[in-house]
This record gives structure tokens, sequence and C-alpha cells, in this order.
């Protein structure tokens, strides 16, 4: 470790990987509930294990976002945390904000929820992934601008590297477009055009950046391949990535009640959005391929390169098999949706914290690399994980063709229910790749307990 | 081909190419909002309309739900269910939810909504039906 | 390339070099690209259209659309002989021709601006049907760019005064007329396209 004011990742970490472990929990247990329809009823019904699930991927990413900022903004930066101790005053504040929120999603009515914190003061509540009270909202906001004065500082008064930039573009830009989740118009065209506003701008845009930013460090960092030929072509994948994906936001508004030309518009970007992914698949390899030295960390390597594909598949490739309009009118909320929500999440984001963690995390705990036999174990975990999301994803996908041929498409629709339970055996074959999931996770969480023969300390 | 390749001009194409694209989505959205009035319905919108999103909003619908196709898969589609259904027949249906649910069979919570609280939800489903989302759902079911 | 560069045959360098930077190289792609794919639409649209299309492209107007053609091609060959200039350290021919080629893109915009208030002084918009649609959203996309590639050789031009190109160093020159050629490309393929192609 270069600075010691890194040592503050080292938490994040920890909360990431373990909010990560209650997210795929509620994620078995919304899988059970698709085939066994009252599991958990009424103690926990459907909608609170979704929300649940879907809240703790987005903070344990956040977790993930800020670890890695705050390890590696120092090192490019070559300075100390511009504050150690307000970035871990925020660490605790956040945790234990997102830790009431889901207890209070858990223990009380989400109606109930709503009435003691506030939302009649300010009406947010009640949209996708928007689900925080209002005191959460604001939490969010107070660490993001919290979070963001640390490592804006710590920027300006060390070296401004091209990485650093693009990281601070993606997560400045993250806390602005946040802002559009206090937008609840009366008018539901509206509060849809704006939602889309914080979702899609934030994953197939600035999210992206920080994905961008940190691929380019471990990057450099386990390749030896010259800074200035990674940092060019850094710029070139985000400048990609949002040149299509900005005016990509148009496959949302095809059937809001948003204009026709949307149609056009949102099918025509988003039809090129694979590009920056591919690149990024390409440049990861590319660059793994020239590298100057054998960096004894192997698993972080492996993350690398797997973040690149599994972005490519399950952003680029599952994105576009659905995004076309006059695709996107038969599968537009269906199960489709879901196989492409898992693969892309899990390939862009949760793989690029995992591979930041596993570069860290070492380094935090004094070696350059774990042990060969930690890593091995972490490399079964990585192959477990990952082929156990292309196994959901592509047995969703085959549920969800069947729900739109059964449901949409063939000359006697059928109502939603009579085809849910027509294609159960593909929801109870998703569960079962959830469970491998799962394992795979522990094998993860396992290898951090590994030791065997040191490496040289970093 | 000995082209040369700068950080500076990657760079500037990165900023150039991100401003005029996120123009060119706020020109986009610009002209959406001066078209939105004729497809949206907000004409119609009465305060019972909006207590009836609030109630969509505050029971967290969309966590099993989809409305105009965004939401959870894990229930039907609802922009078009007073088409299904009916206006009573919706109020009938929530009303008559069992407290612990059906045995085996995905069950919906029992909300205990008064009359009123009824008539404004279905007020504000009609509403959402009646907005022009380019003809879909292809079909009543959703 | 797709791009026919016009190198006068004494400066030809001897082996094959790609003016200016790749990067806006890969971003030109980008763009044609985006266009293609645009285009294809257009094309696709009309196959199902063509009827519609046929009679309200019979509304445009094509001698407007003709002057502007005429204006971006003017424009470019400026701006070759601007890079022309460079390359034989021609001071102050620079400037000028880049500030020429800026003109010529001046009076695209104006055209265009004509063209667009006589079409939305008609009540004409992007949802008034499909070949309107395509008709304002590519010439609008197509606009944005001129204003684009403007802002750019307004940057070139504050160099070019600064006396930062010569043939000792062309590279911002080149690149930036790369893209001012792909703007009047896109032109040459857009208004037969969609102005003049039945």
């Amino acid at each position: 470790m270069q600075f010691k004011s890194q040592a503050v990742a080292k938490p994040y970490f920890i909360a990431a990987i373990g909010l990560f472990v209650g997210q795929i929990l509620f994620g078995l247990i919304l899988g059970l509930q698709y085939v066994l329809g009252d599991f958990l009823f009424p103690a926990i019904p459907f909608n609170v294990a979704r929300m649940v699930h879907t809240n703790l991927l987005i903070v344990w990413l956040l977790f993930g976002f800020m670890g890695g900022a705050y390890y590696m903004i120092p090192e490019e930066s070559e300075t100390e945390l511009f504050s150690p101790k307000l970035a871990l005053i925020l660490f605790w504040t956040f945790l234990i904000a997102g830790a009431l929120t889901i207890v209070g999603y858990l223990a009380v009515p989400y109606a109930t929820l709503a009435e003691l914190t506030g939302n009649n003061i300010l009406e947010t509540m009640g949209r996708e992934f928007l689900e925080q009270p209002l005191p959460t909202k604001l939490g969010i906001v107070v660490v993001a601008l919290g979070f963001l004065f640390n490592i804006t500082m710590t920027v300006l008064k060390g070296k401004k590297t091209s990485i650093s930039i693009v990281l601070l573009l993606g997560l400045w830009g993250l806390a602005v477009f946040f802002l559009f989740s206090f937008y609840n118009p009366v008018n539901v065209v509206l509060d849809k055009f704006f939602w889309w506003w914080t979702v899609h701008l934030w994953v197939e845009g600035v999210w992206e950046l920080i994905l961008g930013s940190f691929l380019a460090f471990v990057l450099i960092k386990t390749t030896g391949v010259d800074r200035e030929v990674i940092e060019k072509w850094l710029y070139v994948i985000v400048t990609l990535t949002l040149i299509t994906g900005i005016i990509g936001t148009g496959h949302h508004y095809f059937w809001i009640g948003t204009p026709e030309y949307w149609q056009w518009w949102g099918s025509i970007f988003s039809a090129l959005e694979p590009i920056p992914f591919f690149a990024m698949t390409v440049f990861a390899f590319n660059m793994v391929n020239r590298r100057r030295r054998e960096h004894p960390n192997k698993a972080a390597v492996l993350w690398a390169l797997g973040t690149g594909v599994m972005a490519f598949l399950g952003a680029g490739v599952w994105g576009f098999l659905h995004t076309l309009a006059p695709v996107n009118y038969y599968t537009h909320g269906t199960q489709i949706t879901a196989a492409h929500g898992h693969m892309a999440f899990y390939g862009a984001y949760a793989m690029v914290n995992l591979m930041m963690i596993s570069y860290a995390m070492p380094i935090l705990r004094g070696r350059a690399a774990n042990s060969n036999k930690s890593q091995v174990l972490e490399m079964w975990s990585f192959w477990l994980m990952t082929v156990a999301i292309v196994f959901i994803t592509l047995f969703l996908t085959a549920a969800g063709i069947l729900q739109v041929w059964l449901q949409r498409v063939s000359d006697a629709p059928l109502p939603f229910m009579v085809a849910q339970d027509k294609i159960a055996l593909f929801y109870w074959m998703r569960e079962w790749a959830g469970a491998a999931f799962l394992i795979g996770l522990i094998i993860y969480i396992a290898s951090f307990f590994v030791g065997g023969d040191e490496k040289e300390a970093a | 081909m000995s082209g040369a390749f700068t950080k500076s001009m990657a760079r500037n194409i990165f900023y150039g190419g991100t401003i005029f694209f996120f123009l060119l989505f706020l020109a986009l959205s610009f002209d959406t909002h001066s078209q939105l009035p004729k497809r949206d319905m907000r004409a119609n919108i009465t305060p019972q309309i909006a207590e009836g999103k609030k109630l969509w909003e505050v029971n967290n619908c969309i966590g099993c739900h989809t409305l105009m196709g965004e939401g959870a898969y894990f229930a039907p589609e609802l922009g078009n269910v007073v088409v299904r259904y009916g206006d009573e027949g919706v109020k009938a249906f929530i009303q008559s939810r069992p407290k612990e649910g059906i045995p085996g069979r995905r069950s919906m919570p029992q909300f205990n909504f008064t009359d009123e609280q009824l008539n404004a939800i279905v007020a504000f489903l009609k509403h959402v039906n009646s907005i022009n989302d380019a003809n879909w759902p292809p079909n009543s079911q959703g | 390339m797709p791009e026919p560069i016009l190198i006068p045959s004494a400066e030809a360098p001897p082996a094959r070099r790609l003016p200016g930077d790749l990067a806006i190289w890969f971003f030109i792609l980008a763009e044609m690209l985006a266009f293609a794919v645009f285009f294809s639409a257009y094309a696709f649209a009309r196959a199902s259209h063509v009827e519609e299309f046929n009679l309200y492209q019979q509304t445009l107007d094509r001698n407007l659309g003709a002057l502007n053609t005429f204006l971006l091609i003017t424009g470019s060959w400026f701006v070759v002989l601007a890079v022309q200039a460079a390359h034989q350290d021609k001071g102050p021919a620079i400037a000028r021709n880049i500030l020429l080629g800026w003109l010529c893109g001046g009076g695209f915009l104006v055209v265009k601006v004509i063209e667009y208030s006589a079409k939305f002084g008609a009540g004409i918009s992007m949802s008034t049907n499909t070949f309107y649609m395509f008709y304002i959203s590519l010439t609008f996309f197509h606009f944005m760019h001129v204003i684009l590639g403007m802002v750019i050789l307004t940057v070139l031009w504050v160099q070019a005064r600064k006396g930062v190109y010569g043939s000792h160093d062309a590279h911002g020159l080149e690149s930036g007329a790369a893209y001012w050629h792909m703007v009047d490309l896109l032109w040459i393929v857009l208004f037969p396209l969609v102005y003049v192609m039945r």
C-alpha cells in the first residue's frame, strides 16, 4: 500500500461483500416465490423481497465504487486522501442508514413506512429502484456530496491523471442524476420520463465511466502497459459509451406515452450501444496480451477480463436482442428484460467491483497478492458465479420467449398467470442456477480466509 | 499507416462528443415536452387520479406489477387492467384478496382499502389506460 | 479511408500516412456508423411507406438543398486549401481559408434556418408523419454536426492565427479538417437520399 489513507477502502469493500450476500439471499427467496407463490407470504411479500434485492444491489455497488475510489484516488493523485476521518464517518453513516432502510422495508408495511418517514412532505417513494424513504434519499445525497468533496479535494491537491478525471466525472454524474429521484410529478408520463434520467443515465451513462476508470487502473497496475496507451483508449471507450448511451435512453421511451419518433432514435442509438462494450473487451484482452510483467495477482486479471466479456454479453448482446422497437413491442416488460438485467448488472458492475476488491484487498492486507491456494479458490468462485449467471440468463431468456409467445403473439393469447404456470419449469431451473451462484459466492468469501504460503509484502 | 494517436486529442473528442450528444438529447427532450400534452392526457388529471397514483406508490404496486411495461414481472401488467376486468372487476379483485394468501399460489396482499381509495386507484388506472402509448401492450392480456 | 483527401502530388508523402489523429478517425467512424444506421432506417421505413415518402418529398425545397450542397463542398475546398497552405508554410493563407470555410458553414446554417422556419411555420413537426420525422431528425442531426464542425473550425482558426500550424505540425489542423470533410460527405449522401431520390 503506497499511501496510509488507502486503508479506508477496506471497510467499504467488506460492507460491499456483506450486502452482496444479502442481495443473493433475497434473490433466492424471490426465485422461490416465482414457483412457490405463497413462500414466506404474508411475512415477506414478493414486492418487499424484490425491493430488498434491488436496493441491496445498488447499495453494495455504491459501497464498492466508493471503496474503489478511496483506494485508487490517493495512488493516482500521489497524495494522501484529503480526510480519511470523513471517509470513515461517511462509511458508518451510509451503512447505518442503509441497514435501517432495509429493516424498515422488512419490519413494517411499505405504506406505514411511507407515512412514518415523511413521504407526505415530498412524495418520492414507490417507484422502481427509488423506493428509499425520503430520509434515506437525503442521506444518500449527503454521503455522496461528502464523498465527492473528499475525493475531489484529494485530486485537486495531487496529480490529475486522466483516470481520476474520468472517475470524477462518473461520480459527479452519479450524484447529479440521482437528484431526479426527487422529482415525482403527478403526470405519470413525466414521472417515467425523468425516472429514466436517474436509472438509465446511471447504468448506461455515468456508471460506465466509473467502470472504465477502474478497469484502466487495474490494467495499468497488473499489466505494466504504458499509462499513456491505456488512458487514450479509456477516452475512446468512454466517448463511444456516451455518444451511444445518452440518446440510447430513447429505448425506454417507446411505450410510455412519449412520441413515436423515440422508436427510431432509441432503436438506432441503442443498436450502437454494444460497440463500446465490445471495444472494452478488446481493450482488456489487448492490454493483458501486451503485458510487460507477470503480476502475481492472477485472480484480479481474470476478473478484469471477465468483466469485459460479461459486460459485452449481458449489456451489449442481451441488450441488443430486445432493443429494437418492433421486437421490444413484444418483449417489453417480460422475463427477457429480467434476463438482460441480471447478466448486465453482474457482468458490468458486480464484476468490476469484484475486480477492484480482488486487486486491492491483498494489498490492503499487506501482500502483493494472495497465496496460490487462495487465488485458485477465488478463480473457482469466479467461474461458478459467472457460469451460474449465464445459466440464470439463459433460463430467463427461455422463459421470456415462451412468455412472449403464449401471452402476446399466439392466436389465442393466454392470461398472464396461466402463461406463468406453463413456464414454471424454467423458473425452477433458474432457482437451481441461483443456488449455484450462492455456492460460488460462499467459495469467494472462503478464499479470503485461506492462508498458505504468503507472497512478499507489497 | 503512421497516423499519430494522442491523448489530448482523445480527451478533447470525449468532452466535445459528450457535450454534443447531451445537447442533442436535451433538444429531443424539449421537443418531447412540447408534444406530451397531446399524449399524456394531463388535462384530465383530477385530485382523485392524483390520490390514486399516490396509493399506487405508497403500496409499492410496482414491486410486483408492471405499468406500461415497467416494474416487476411477477404479476400482470396493470396499464390496461381496466380493459381486462372492468372498473368493478378491478375493485372486487383487490377487495377479495385473502389475508393469508392462497396456498401454493402467488398472492396479492390484502390492503384493506376504503371504497374511496378503491375508486381513486381505479381512476388512476383508467387514466393510465387512456395515455397514448403507441398501442402498447399488443393485446388485452398485457 | 472513405474520405478522398486531396493532397497535391508534389506534396504526397512517400508512405501512406493517415492525416490527423487516429482518435478523430475513431470518432468519425462512430459518427458515420450512426448516420449509416439512420440512413438504413430511412430506407427501411421508406420501403413500407413509398407513397407517403414520395408525396411529402415534393414539399421539400430542393433549390435550397442544392445551394447548401454547393456551400458545403466549397467549404470543404477551402479547408483543403488551408491544409495545403499549412504544408507549404504559407502562414496567412491557413487562417484565411479556414475562415472562408467557416463562412460557408455559416451560410449553410442560414439557408437551413430559412428552410426550417418555412416548415415549422407550416406546423410540421417530428410527429407529423414518418417522412417528416426522418426529414427533421436526419437534417437536424446533421445541422448540429455542422455547428460542431464550425466550433472546431473556430478553434483551428484561433490556433492558425497564433501560427501553430505549418509543415512541422499540421496534426490538429488535419484532424479538424477530416471532421469537416465528414460533415460535408454526410450531407452529400443525405441530400439526394432525402430530397431527391424517388
